[in-house]
């Protein structure tokens, strides 16, 4: 398992293995103690630093940041599609205690249609969300604006790079 | 690999040909007067079609695309 430590400007940090990351936030601290007495191979205040990942199952790790009353101690799955099913038992997930830190995934929802506009005497214009293949690589474009070359001149294909003017395309 | 047409839209640059654009489009071509919601449409990308914007195969017949 990877151990990883994160330091951030404000004293908070953010502590990971393979499974979940671990939030510290040391201002909301109110010494209620119960991490460390749940689970010292963990959360050791002797130790620096005082969160060690690999010193419990994520499963004991969870259930130990659960237990904190206030917003010191927060967890994330770090596959971000499991942090939406997570439950309100799950107290101290970073939805219910920190939501500043979720990030929501991106909605399900069908995108609208995507929008091709051929502009006169130049490019292929296409905005919305969509996925693009190009040269056997797949990229997906949300919500971008794209233009496409349609006079066949440009210098950068498949993207206009404006030399259909130059060579005054008509089309 | 599998797609769902209906639900993904896929813009394809086809080497040496056109652009190949599936799934929930709307094209429009205010020159020429063209609104589409086809599910598949083929762009042309040469600038030599005689279907424009479509394309009509022009491509082959010209080098350096």
């Amino acid at each position: 398992m990877k151990d990883e430590r994160k330091f951030t400007n404000t004293g908070d940090r953010s502590y990971r293995n393979d499974d979940i990351t671990v939030y510290w936030k040391p201002s909301a601290c109110i010494h209620a103690s119960s991490c460390y007495r749940e689970l010292i191979e963990v959360f050791d205040p002797g130790s620096r630093p005082w969160i060690n990942m690999k010193g419990a199952e994520t499963d004991r790790i969870i259930e130990t940041v659960d237990l904190c009353p206030t917003e010191a101690l927060a967890w994330k799955w770090n596959e971000e599609s499991r942090n939406a099913e997570v439950s309100t038992g799950h107290t101290n997930h970073i939805k219910f205690k920190r939501p500043e830190l979720y990030k929501v995934p991106p909605a399900t929802e069908e995108p609208g249609p995507v929008s091709v506009k051929i502009m006169r005497d130049g490019p292929i214009v296409i905005e919305g969300t969509f996925t693009l293949l190009h040269n056997e690589t797949e990229k997906r474009l949300i919500k971008t604006i794209n233009s496409f070359c349609r006079c066949g001149s440009t210098k950068s294909p498949p993207y206009c790079d404006g030399e259909h003017r130059i060579k005054g395309f008509e089309g | 690999m599998e797609r769902n047409k209906q639900k993904e839209t896929i813009v394809e640059v086809i080497s040496n040909g056109p652009l190949k654009i599936s799934g929930n489009i709307k094209l429009t071509d205010s020159v020429r007067g063209i609104t589409s919601e086809d599910n598949e449409i083929y762009l042309c990308r040469c600038g030599k079609s005689g279907n424009k914007p479509y394309c009509d195969g022009s491509h082959k017949r010209h080098q350096g695309m």
